[in-house]
């Protein structure tokens, strides 16, 4: 469920001297109960946004206003409603999770009582591990410590800064789960990432950022819609000689790790597409047909795919 | 004030828990207690200030001081006749002094007309755990005496030093020393962890973690002042309590004493939190507070008399917070010269001030 605007950024720059602008006359807004994310490559401006609305930064010209309130006159009212998961988050080496709640509680003048605590430790799954060292914790639960501390408060809106950077595909679903759950509590949640599968599958609108611009907004079925062909056929193992064969025939085909990708629009393409294929001596391993994802589109707008928050070729 | 104590509990948990915290506010100073009690002896052989008394009127006194003088050891400066040695020692907090008692030409001469036995004597005061002092002017008196007694007699001893004094009635090296060893943990606890604490917090991204907080910055930087004033209380407690059961120490904890350990832990947590402030890279800060820190405690007086420096590095001494610590809880631990404290304290704070103000204007959580 979501409804009035909690976040409204309006042509936000942010310019570092001589000539880099960090942010390039970014404008968007997020309803209250969304997970909005901010997609993009390193180096695109995600944080620098991010931080800006987190008070941590201040802007070149633009505003931006959280709950109707400028973040660059005083943040202080906002403390009590936002929550932030800074990026690369390490918590307190020697402290243990539930130490770590309790003293972060009394950072915004909470005391939490020893129920609370558990509750809370229940929610990001470290009940467990309460007692243990933080610097002992693994990746994925020191992350959910983070989000754990951004939750003290009990947050209207919650800042996410690349949860999941680093972790490894389960602590990563894990987190995923806990966003979800989160987000089902009706927190507002802006989730800056470089992984098309994590927007693709959390966010209710998207937002793609490059070089400090934004080039698309929506949600993903919008921008798959919009700027993406609908659906692949992948024919597997069909190598360059098939690429080139393909294209002879008119087809619009591009090549992936030795498979062959065609594009197709709709139905009737794809019909056309096949009898234009039939006619051709193709050794695939297999075939199939695959819809389109934020992925293609990100390399659609680009031009280049992302690894792990870097652009490739 | 409950985000602060927040913090400090919080903090306070994780520096509780890192070996290296424990270590140098508790094990360090005791360790050092324990040591130099037992190793520290005599040495040094600078030219040193020697405060000297004079209550003869005769020619051998006079004698007595030129042998000194040209022992090229020590440099005289007289005390005033009508002054009360006791108190002038407290007044001044001499380290050394030498009192020639007013029948000692009438002794001296009787002893050459063999009209009395035995000797003529001086008596020196020392602060004993200064050591270098101590032994240069010990050295000195025993060589005038022996030079006068040559000169006069050249058969038998005439002039000898009685047994050496401490300043104070009952007081031994360890009771000098104790002040020192107090000084040096107050300041590495506090400007080394400082510096390297604001190193670790900017790499870690704490302190723009800390601004997501309704934490102020200000209220940050209290709490560590109160915190380190916490354990450094505890830490003098610890060791005035291991110094006294080890070496029966007569120093006394006075409340000025009470009162220096916050003002070090002021002064010394916002030196710290200045060079943290000041220099970006942690490694390079944590550097430049070794780099800052191990000169200031060997040139404050904690092990050797600033009067035994050449004039240059005295002179770097006067700029050294390090000293006015050192200095004032000596005056009050040892000598009871509760003014003197006060000035030193007074230094200590103002100095604590200058760099608290400096180091909160400095420090920024956030990005710019």
């Amino acid at each position: 469920m979501t409804g009035g605007i909690v976040v409204e950024v309006t042509d936000l720059r942010k310019e570092y001297p001589p000539d880099i602008k960090a942010v390039d006359g970014v404008s968007f807004s997020i309803r209250s109960g969304q997970i909005f994310s901010m997609l993009g490559p390193n180096g695109a401006g995600k944080t620098t946004t991010v931080e800006i609305l987190e008070g941590l930064r201040s802007p070149t010209s633009g505003t931006a206003r959280i709950f109707g309130i400028d973040v660059s006159k005083d943040y202080s009212p906002m403390r009590d409603k936002v929550g932030v998961l800074p990026q690369n988050f390490e918590p307190f080496d020697e402290l243990k999770p539930w130490e770590a709640l309790q003293y972060w509680a009394g950072l915004y003048d909470r005391a939490m009582s020893r129920k609370e605590i558990n509750g809370l430790l229940e929610t990001v799954t470290l009940s467990d591990r309460m007692n243990s060292i933080s610097k002992k914790l693994s990746g994925g639960e020191k992350r959910k410590l983070g989000i754990a501390l951004s939750l003290v408060n009990n947050p209207e809106l919650l800042f996410l800064d690349e949860p999941t950077t680093g972790l490894d595909p389960k602590a990563r679903r894990d987190i995923w789960h806990l966003i979800h759950e989160i987000s089902k509590k009706g927190t507002t949640v802006f989730l800056t990432t470089h992984y098309l599968d994590e927007a693709e599958r959390l966010a209710d609108d998207v937002a793609i950022l490059h070089k400090g611009k934004i080039v698309a907004t929506g949600s993903p079925r919008e921008l798959v819609t919009r700027y993406g062909k609908m659906t692949v056929v992948v024919l597997t193992g069909a190598g360059t000689e098939a690429l080139r064969e393909i294209r002879r025939r008119g087809i619009e085909a591009t090549e992936e790790d030795g498979d062959v990708l065609v594009p197709v629009k709709d139905p009737g393409e794809m019909r056309v597409v096949f009898q234009k294929l039939s006619g051709i001596d193709l050794k695939v391993t297999d075939m199939y047909t695959r819809r389109q994802t934020l992925e293609d589109v990100f390399l659609d707008l680009i031009g280049s795919k992302m690894e792990e928050g870097v652009l490739r070729p | 004030m409950s985000r602060i104590l927040s913090d400090i509990i919080g903090f306070g948990k994780q520096y509780l828990r890192s070996k290296v915290g424990a270590f140098f506010g508790f094990i360090f100073p005791i360790l050092l207690v324990l040591l130099f009690g037992a190793i520290f002896t005599t040495g040094g052989d600078q030219k040193v200030t020697l405060p000297v008394q004079n209550l003869d009127d005769g020619p051998y006194s006079e004698a007595f001081m030129e042998n000194l003088t040209s022992t090229g050891l020590v440099k005289i400066e007289e005390i005033p006749r009508d002054a009360d040695l006791t108190d002038y020692i407290e007044d001044e907090s001499l380290t050394v002094a030498l009192l020639i008692p007013s029948d000692f030409s009438e002794r001296v001469q009787a002893i050459i007309d063999d009209n009395a036995t035995g000797f003529a004597t001086v008596t020196l005061y020392a602060d004993m755990s200064q050591a270098s002092t101590y032994g240069t002017a010990q050295a000195a008196v025993e060589t005038a005496a022996v030079n006068m007694s040559f000169s006069l007699s050249q058969t038998r001893p005439v002039v000898l030093p009685a047994p050496p004094q401490s300043i104070k009635e009952g007081f031994e090296y360890m009771d000098f020393f104790l002040p020192g060893v107090v000084g040096i943990t107050v300041m590495t606890n506090s400007l080394f962890s400082m510096s390297s604490l604001c190193g670790e917090y900017r790499q870690r991204n704490y302190f723009k973690l800390l601004a997501t907080t309704k934490l102020r910055k200000y209220e940050w930087l209290v709490s560590k002042f109160l915190f380190y004033s916490i354990i450094l209380l505890a830490s003098l407690l610890t060791t005035f309590a291991v110094a006294k059961l080890a070496f029966g120490i007569h120093a006394t904890l006075t409340p000025l004493a009470l009162v220096m350990i916050p003002a070090g832990a002021f002064v010394f947590v916002s030196m710290g939190m200045l060079l943290g402030v000041v220099v970006k890279d942690p490694e390079s800060s944590v550097a430049i507070a070794n780099a800052i820190g191990f000169p200031m405690m060997f040139l404050s007086g904690s092990f050797f008399p600033i009067s035994s420096f050449p004039g240059f590095l005295q002179g770097v001494a006067t700029v050294m917070p390090l000293t006015y610590f050192n200095n004032g809880l000596r005056d009050t631990m040892v000598y009871g010269n509760s003014v003197s404290t006060l000035m030193n304290l007074g230094v200590i704070i103002v100095l604590g001030a200058v760099f608290f103000v400096l180091a909160s204007k400095l420090m920024s959580w956030k990005e710019r």
